[in-house]
C-alpha cells in the first residue's frame, strides 16, 4: 500500500503546475516519441537539458523524481547488464570471455539506456506530481472528444471516469477499514506463501465488491433523482481554457524535436 | 426493450444509469486493488484482472474495452508511470479475450482456463515484454523467459480466483440486481 496512487500531487504554485492539463497530457505522450528519436550524444543532450529545464521550472525538489524510478531498478539494472555483457563487437574490446564482451560500444550503448530510462521515468513522474487528478480526467475525456466521430461514447466514459475518481478514495477507506475489522478477526494480510496471501484477500475482496455496488446503487438512484438521463445532452461546469503559457511550452517542445530530427544520425 | 434502444450516436445498448454508475465503481475498484499487491518484490501480483474479468463478464466485450483502456491510461498517469500506448492495447485485448469467452456466456473450468492462457501467454508475456523491449531498448530474448515464467506460476492461481469469483453469491447477487 506504499505507493497510493492519490496524494501524490504536489502543491506547489509553478508555471508547469498552471499549465492546462491538456497540453501536459500530450507533451507527456509525444515526450516518449522524442526519446524514441534520440540516438546519439549531441540528440540525448538536447533532451536533458529540455527535461531539466521542465523539472526546473516545475520547482520540484529531485528526490521525488528518484522515489518514481524505485519500482523500475531491477528493470533498469537487467537491461543495463545485459546490454553490457552482451553487446555487438564494436569500439575497443575491455573485456572478453567465453561469449561475453564488454566493449566501449557496449559501455556507450548501456549508458545510453540508462538514460533513456531516466529520462522517460522523470517525465512521466513530472506530470504526475504537477497535475490534479481531476485535472488529468478532465483533460483526457476533452482529448478523448475527437473520438465521438468513431462512435466512442466519449461522454458516457467522461461521466464514469469521474464517478471512478470521486470514488477511488472512498474505496481506500473502506478497503482499509474492512482489512482492520478482518485482521481482529483474526485474519493476517500479506503472509504465508504466495496461495495463502491470495487466499486472505478473499475476506477484502468479497465486502469490498459488495459496497462498491451498494454504493453504486444509491448513487444512481440518487443521480435519477435529480434529473440525470442520459450523458450526452449536459452543459459543462469545469472548462478548461488554452493560454499563451500552454502555446509557448509547445513550441519549445516542437524546436526540441526539430533539433533532434537535425541532429540524428540516420 | 428500453435496454435494447440503440442510442443514435453510438450504436452501443444504451446503459441504464445504475450500469454506468456500477461500471464507474468498478474502475475505482480498479484503481484501489492496485496498491494491494501480494507475493515478493519481483513476483509481484495483483487482482485487478478480476475486476476486468467482472465488467467483460458483467457488460460485454465494447464496454469492457473502452473501461479497461481508459482505466489503464488513468491508472499509469496517477502513478506516474511512464505512459505507453502498448499497455493500453494490452489491456484492451485482455478485457476482449474475457469477455469473448465469458460475456453472456456459463462459467466453466475450460473456458476460463482458456482465456486466461491465452491472455497470460499472448498478452503479458508476448506483448507486454515487447513493449517494454520497444520502449527501454531491453533485449527481448533477455527479458521473455523471467517474465513467461512468471506468468506460469501466476495463470493457474488466477483461474482459481475467476472461478471463485464468477461462482460466488456475491457476484451472482450483483447480476440479478442489475438486469443483465
Amino acid at each position: 500500500m506504499s505507493n497510493f496512487i492519490f496524494g501524490r500531487y504536489l502543491p506547489l504554485n509553478s508555471v508547469v503546475h498552471r499549465l492546462d492539463p491538456r497540453a501536459k497530457l500530450l507533451l507527456s505522450f509525444c515526450y516518449i516519441g522524442l526519446v524514441f528519436m534520440a540516438n546519439n550524444l549531441v540528440s540525448y543532450l538536447i533532451i536533458i537539458a529540455f527535461t531539466l529545464g521542465s523539472i526546473l521550472a516545475s520547482k520540484i525538489s529531485l528526490g521525488f523524481f528518484l522515489k518514481g524510478i524505485r519500482p523500475l531498478i531491477w528493470l533498469i539494472v537487467f537491461t543495463v547488464v545485459l546490454q553490457l555483457l552482451f553487446s555487438p563487437v564494436g569500439g575497443h574490446v575491455y573485456f572478453h570471455w567465453a561469449f561475453v564482451n564488454i566493449t566501449q560500444f557496449g559501455l556507450v550503448n548501456s549508458g545510453y539506456i540508462f538514460i533513456r530510462f531516466l529520462l522517460i521515468i522523470m517525465m512521466s513522474t513530472l506530470l504526475t506530481l504537477s497535475t490534479q487528478p481531476l485535472d488529468i480526467a478532465t483533460g483526457l475525456a476533452s482529448l478523448m472528444k475527437p473520438l465521438r466521430w468513431v462512435r466512442v461514447p466519449v461522454d458516457t466514459l467522461a461521466m464514469m471516469l469521474s464517478i471512478a475518481l470521486r470514488f477511488v478514495p472512498t474505496l481506500m477507506d473502506e478497503a482499509n477499514k474492512i482489512m482492520n475489522a478482518q485482521r481482529a478477526r483474526g485474519v493476517d494480510f500479506g503472509e504465508g506463501g504466495l496461495l495463502k496471501q491470495a487466499k486472505s484477500l478473499i475476506p477484502l475482496m468479497v465486502p469490498l465488491f459488495m459496497s462498491a455496488f451498494n454504493r453504486a446503487e444509491d448513487l444512481s438512484t440518487a443521480m435519477e433523482a435529480r434529473g440525470y438521463q442520459d450523458s450526452e445532452h449536459r452543459s459543462q461546469y469545469r472548462i478548461l481554457t488554452w493560454q499563451r503559457r500552454d502555446t509557448i511550452t509547445w513550441i519549445i517542445f516542437v524546436v526540441a524535436f526539430a533539433a533532434i530530427l537535425a541532429t540524428r544520425r540516420w | 426493450m428500453s435496454e435494447l434502444k440503440m442510442t443514435v450516436e453510438t450504436r452501443l445498448p444504451k446503459l441504464s444509469t445504475l450500469s454506468l454508475v456500477t461500471m464507474g465503481l468498478l474502475m475505482a475498484l480498479q484503481l484501489v486493488i492496485k496498491s494491494f499487491s501480494v507475493g515478493p518484490a519481483f513476483l509481484k501480483f495483483s487482482f485487478t484482472f478480476l475486476v476486468a474479468a467482472l465488467v467483460a463478464r458483467l457488460f460485454g466485450p465494447w464496454w469492457g474495452m473502452m473501461t479497461a483502456a481508459v482505466v489503464d491510461v488513468i491508472g499509469t498517469l496517477m502513478s506516474g508511470g511512464p505512459f505507453f500506448i502498448g499497455f493500453t492495447i494490452s489491456a484492451v485485448l485482455g478485457s476482449l479475450i474475457y469477455a469473448l469467452f465469458l460475456y453472456g456466456k456459463p462459467v466453466s473450468w475450460p473456458r476460463l482456463i482458456i482465456a486466461q492462457v491465452i491472455i497470460s501467454v499472448v498478452v503479458n508475456a508476448l506483448l507486454n515484454t515487447l513493449w517494454v523491449a520497444i520502449m527501454y531498448k531491453t533485449p527481448f530474448w533477455g527479458l521473455f523467459p523471467v517474465r513467461l515464467l512468471k506468468q506460469v506460476i501466476m495463470t493457474p492461481i488466477q483461474v482459481v480466483l475467476l472461478y471463485a469469483l464468477f461462482k460466488s453469491h456475491i457476484v451472482n447477487l450483483i447480476q440479478k440486481r442489475l438486469n443483465l
